[in-house]
């Protein structure tokens, strides 16, 4: 019996050696057909014995390579055909939108060629195949094709042409392939010592070695990277990047069977965060560390963990296989702006940080720093999407009318284009009081209409008017549509749960730092919300006791002033304020620039100031990491917060009774830490259970940067789960505001379905 | 005056008005005031040049902050905006509302400031006005003045004539009428090493206006240095770097901005001058502006091509846009 069929495969199949597979996989089956692209799907026709037609289909999703992730969309008997081969057609034109696959690791077999002595590409840093490699970085166009990549430059030799036309090799399309006699070359810049080509990552390593600070361009822009454990290099960097206290990734070599022998003897590793470690994104994975680490101690100061990387690209496994043990790794930027891409542009800008370069002469089309990922609640979740996660694939619950662009935050930014039920989310951009960063959102909005084929219609921005997207959108000249923070931060949690409707029984909890709050006047800063109901239709059902924020954004940066504030509020005196705080309560007692706020994020700062953890802090969350860092997972005395209804019906959990108990110094510091989490996370409960008289809750979801801390999440979910209460949390999504750009469209989406359904 | 304090009667116009514009605005401006038989007063213009008119409102809280009053203000703010843009200015109107109550010790302070700030800047205060505002609606006093001034032939100031490369200097510090004011608005009742700039920048501009390479001047009052720097960004269509490494602060400026979360950049200054010159000329327009007066004046700042946007180069070498500034600015912080 013979059969026929005709698939339709949609999903990430391009830029991955989907059809080469197809190929190989028809080929061995002994089946005939073809395969060909159309848009952003595959389509193929298959025939030949009916068994082998059925484990065709069978294997095709179970063993497709590992970076594909394809979608069956349909699957119809097809009449036979007088195919005698399989083949794979030139790609057909197409209105359906492609799909920009992400930069990824060097795959094993990759990975065994640079290391084999007799392979054309040993020991070459830019060697890569269908199954690894960069791809968002060096897109300039789609289709996905060589002369639309920044590859293009690079004409392929005779040896590299062979495979790239060969459909049996796993080169096969490999658009950025490239070898040592065709490809990019490194370049090592010491001062006026200028080294091209191999002998210029042996000259690296030996920088490294005498405790220099080495820029190295990797595939999403630079990194800094010196030796981890040695103090000094550890601390030099740190004063040259002024960055006193914020914790440096560590990058360290792929050893070992499983890969992981060569992190095993500095953290605290499970089989959670050897998986998340191994992913083929390759994501900074924060991790516990080993009390005997060896990291030089200014790696993490304070901290409890530290986040972990292996090595993912050919240059970086080559450049710590020769180093043999941790490199610090951290982004090649000046504070908060995007990481830098060029050459020229590295060695002015980090000129007083970095004592050499490692350039190569690939070009980067766009950022992506690396990303982050953090183990909450059982799960590994993504605090930031980068390199490798970058564009992240979303979907939306219900489908936008016009395709439209969302322009995110002001912190910790990414931008989302969205158009029917689909969201690209960019890389991380970073804190967009920069120029640079205003400069990267425009262009990254720009790419990815172009790539995509899609032009925005319409543009939605942060409610708040003096952020810089705000700004930005402004001049776009589209209609605008503003959603208020922490809307879009619920919409981005309930849009990852599929869930759009205005008519849903959600309560998610939304605690982070400040956002422009609405419906009041004067406005207030919101953090610290509760919303009941679903996209386009929240209501604002419980917050915090407000207070102030003397000296308005100042106190993001300084946490005295947060508990300087609820000590005043107490008609307590503020002890280790410094000699300023008798200006600032005049400020203060007069409203003056202290806006009223019910941040969460902001309460977290003020207990860590309490207990003189941290006056002034010099990264955002200092203060909350090491409040949770102290707790060591132990759960504390729970302090039960009043919660009274206010005149606007918003229940409101009053944080006053914490303040004296924080500031007791007959208790140890490690035990006041531990009761503020488990106080927190018993209001956050009451709050829960006040509702629930009120309203039918079908779910209970936790969003906004506040829940990045562990110790608090884990603590909510036991309760919940005591309770037989179902919690939705983040996974792909950042639950930071990484992620108010997709909650932006999805709360868009919303508001347009409710406005045509009227 | 036989009262010590304003009646409504005093607007009436009748014998206490007469008194009140006599004993007080009159005498209390001499030489520079407004000859009072005349209904509409000559100007005298002292060359023959173009005619220049501005004029300008004073509601500043409190009416007396540390280096100046609302007289002063009203008089260096009129005669800036002429000298500014090129002018000598020549004579002023002023309208006076007082709000009934006012104590008639500070007016005639008020009006003491008037007149020296008006012999600084060499312009009499020709014609006025006064009307009282029932008890309650008005602050204390406020204050409108008008201006004429006459600039030269051949003097040509305009943001159409700035390029790509040109510096930015500014005459002095920044942000001390701000910092100084709102301190003593909100009685802080500290700090008595902070003063306002108020002052006439005439005698700065008249100098500069006729230098090769000058292109243009602003006085950076209302949303300070910032703002003129953003100004200029839109109306050169290049981008406009300062340098924060060179921008004059003074140190309790800044330390009192730190705390109450205040940029000084954003703070209005009343005798500070801005201006752009052509690179060629930079060094010596400053060294006149020295000369004349100005000892902590500075390049600043620079145009560049890009877009068209206000930059600040932090002391770390960081950027920062210089947005226009918002009514009542919100933390931005999450
Ligand atoms: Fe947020
Ligand atoms: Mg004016
Ligand atoms: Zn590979
Ligand atoms: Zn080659």
């Amino acid at each position: 019996m013979k059969k026929a069929v005709t698939l339709v495969l949609a999903g990430r199949v391009q830029g991955v050696g989907f059809r080469p597979y197809l190929y190989r996989l028809a080929h061995s089956l002994g089946l005939v057909g073809e395969v060909w692209n159309e848009g952003g799907q595959v389509r193929l026709h298959v025939q030949g014995d009916t068994p082998a037609v059925e484990q065709f289909q069978r294997r095709l999703m179970q063993e497709a390579p590992p970076l594909a992730q394809p979608v069956l969309v349909s699957a119809t008997a097809a009449p036979l055909s007088l195919a005698t081969d399989f083949t794979i057609v030139t790609s057909q034109p197409s209105q359906t939108a492609p799909y920009l696959p992400p930069d990824l690791f060097c795959c094993d077999e990759c990975l065994q060629e640079i290391a084999d002595p007799g392979a054309r590409r040993y020991r070459y840093p830019f060697t890569n195949c269908t199954q690894c490699g960069p791809r968002y970085t060096l897109i300039a166009g789609l289709p996905y094709d060589r002369s639309r990549t920044s590859m293009a430059q690079f004409p392929l030799c005779k040896a590299c042409l062979a495979e790239y036309q060969n459909p049996l090799d796993r080169r096969f399309h490999a658009q950025p392939l490239a070898c040592p006699a065709c490809g990019p070359q490194l370049t090592w810049q010491y001062g006026s010592e200028k080294i091209i080509g191999e002998s210029a990552l042996t000259q690296a390593v030996a920088g490294l070695q005498q405790g220099l600070i080495v820029a190295v361009k990797g595939v999403g822009g630079y990194h800094l990277l010196c030796d981890a454990r040695h103090a000094p290099a550890v601390e030099t960097l740190r004063q040259r990047k002024q960055r006193p206290h914020k914790p440096l990734a560590v990058m360290l070599p792929q050893l070992g069977a499983d890969g992981l022998q060569g992190v095993a003897a500095y953290v605290k590793l499970s089989e959670p965060y050897g998986r998340a470690l191994l992913d083929p994104s390759r994501p900074i994975v924060l991790i516990p560390l080993k009390p005997d680490h060896g990291f030089a101690p200014g790696v993490a100061p304070g901290l409890d963990e530290v986040g972990i990387m292996l090595p993912y690209s050919p240059l970086h496994h080559l450049l710590l296989q020769e180093w043999g043990g941790p490199l610090v790794a951290t982004s090649g930027n000046l504070s908060g702006e995007p990481v830098l891409l060029d050459a020229q542009a590295a060695e002015q800008r980090l000129a007083g940080v970095a004592d050499a370069f490692l350039h190569h002469n690939r070009p980067i089309l766009r950022p992506a720093d690396d990303g982050v990922v953090r183990l909450i609640a059982g799960k590994v979740r993504r605090l930031r999407v980068g390199r490798g996660s970058a564009p992240l694939e979303l979907t939306l619950p219900q489908p936008l009318l016009q395709p439209s662009l969302a322009l995110g935050g002001q912190m910790k930014n990414c931008v989302a284009l969205g158009w029917a039920a689909r969201v690209v989310l960019s890389a991380h951009i970073g804190e967009m009081a920069s120029p640079r960063s205003a400069q990267v959102l425009t262009q990254v909005c720009d790419d990815l209409q172009t790539i995509h084929g899609i032009q925005a219609q319409q543009v939605a921005h942060d409610a708040h008017p003096g952020y810089t997207t705000t700004r930005l959108a402004k001049g776009m000249g589209k209609p605008l549509i503003a959603v208020a923070h922490h809307h879009a931060h619920a919409s981005a949690l309930a849009g990852e749960h599929g869930i759009g409707g205005g008519d849903a029984k959600l309560l998610l909890f939304t605690w982070d730092g400040t956002g422009m709050g609405v419906g009041e006047y004067p406005a207030t800063l919101w953090g610290g919300e509760a919303f009941y109901g679903g996209p386009g239709a929240w209501q604002r059902v419980a917050s915090m006791r407000p207070f102030r924020l003397p000296g308005g954004e100042q106190g993001g940066r300084e946490p005295w002033r947060i508990a300087a504030s609820l000590c005043w509020t107490m008609q307590r005196p503020y002890p280790h304020a410094p000699e300023a705080a008798a200006l600032l309560h005049k400020a203060w007692s007069k409203g003056m620039n202290s806006p009223w706020s019910s941040a969460v994020g902001r309460l977290f700062d003020g207990a860590a100031a309490l207990l003189g953890l941290v006056q002034k802090s010099s990264f955002e969350g200092q203060g909350p990491f090491l409040l949770e860092s102290l707790c060591e997972g132990q759960p504390g005395e729970v302090i039960p917060l009043p919660l009274t209804l206010d005149s606007q019906s918003i229940w409101r959990s009053d944080w006053s009774a914490l303040v004296p108990v924080l500031q007791d110094g007959r208790r140890s510091v490690q035990a006041r830490a531990a009761l503020w989490h488990s106080s927190m996370a018993a209001a956050l409960v009451a709050q829960v259970e006040q509702i629930q008289k009120h309203y039918p809750v079908s779910a209970v979801g936790l969003t906004g940067g506040v829940f990045q801390n562990r110790h608090l999440t884990q603590q909510v979910a036991m309760h919940l789960a005591q309770r037989g209460i179902a919690l939705l949390l983040h996974e792909q999504v950042p639950m930071n505001d990484g992620g108010l750009a997709y909650g932006q469209l999805v709360e868009l989406a919303a508001r347009q379905q409710q406005h045509a359904q009227q | 005056m036989e009262h010590s304090h304003i009646l409504l009667a005093h607007g009436n116009g009748g014998r206490f008005m007469r008194e009140l514009i006599r004993e007080v605005f009159a005498q209390g401006l001499g030489d520079v005031g407004p000859d009072t038989q005349l209904d509409a007063a000559p100007v005298r213009l002292p060359f023959a040049g173009e005619l220049l008119t501005t004029t300008d409102g004073f509601t500043v809280q409190p009416l007396e902050f540390p280096g100046g009053n609302i007289g002063s203000l009203a008089v260096h703010g009129t005669v800036n905006d002429l000298a500014v843009a090129g002018a000598d200015p020549v004579s002023l109107t002023l309208n006076a509302f007082i709000e009934e109550g006012t104590e008639v010790a500070l007016l005639r302070r008020l009006v003491a400031a008037m007149a020296a700030a008006a012999r600084e800047a060499g312009v009499r205060i020709v014609a006025g006005d006064t009307k009282i505002l029932r008890r309650g609606e008005g602050g204390g006093v406020y204050l409108a003045t008008a201006g004429i001034g006459v600039r030269p032939a051949g003097v040509k100031l305009s943001m159409d004539l700035i390029q790509a490369g040109d510096a930015i200097l500014v005459s002095g510090p920044v942000g001390d009428h701000g910092t100084a004011v709102m301190l003593a608005r909100e009685a802080f009742g500290l700090r008595g090493d902070l003063r306002s700039d108020a002052a006439s920048v005439w005698p700065l501009t008249r100098v500069l206006r006729a230098m090769p390479g000058v292109r243009f001047m602003r006085d950076p009052t209302r949303g300070g240095i910032a703002t003129v720097a953003h100004e200029l960004a839109q109306a050169s269509g290049l981008q406009v770097r300062l340098w924060a490494s060179q921008l004059p602060v003074r140190e309790p400026v800044r330390a009192v901005c730190d705390i109450v979360g205040y940029d000084p950049y954003y703070l209005a200054c009343e005798g500070r001058v801005v201006v752009v010159v052509a690179a060629a000329q930079a060094q010596a327009v400053l060294a006149q502006l020295s000369a004349a007066g100005a000892p902590e004046a500075a390049i600043v700042g620079v145009f560049e091509t890009g877009p068209k946007q206000a930059i600040v180069e932090t002391h770390l070498g960081g950027e920062r846009l210089l947005l226009e500034l918002e009514d009542d600015p919100l933390p931005r912080i999450c």
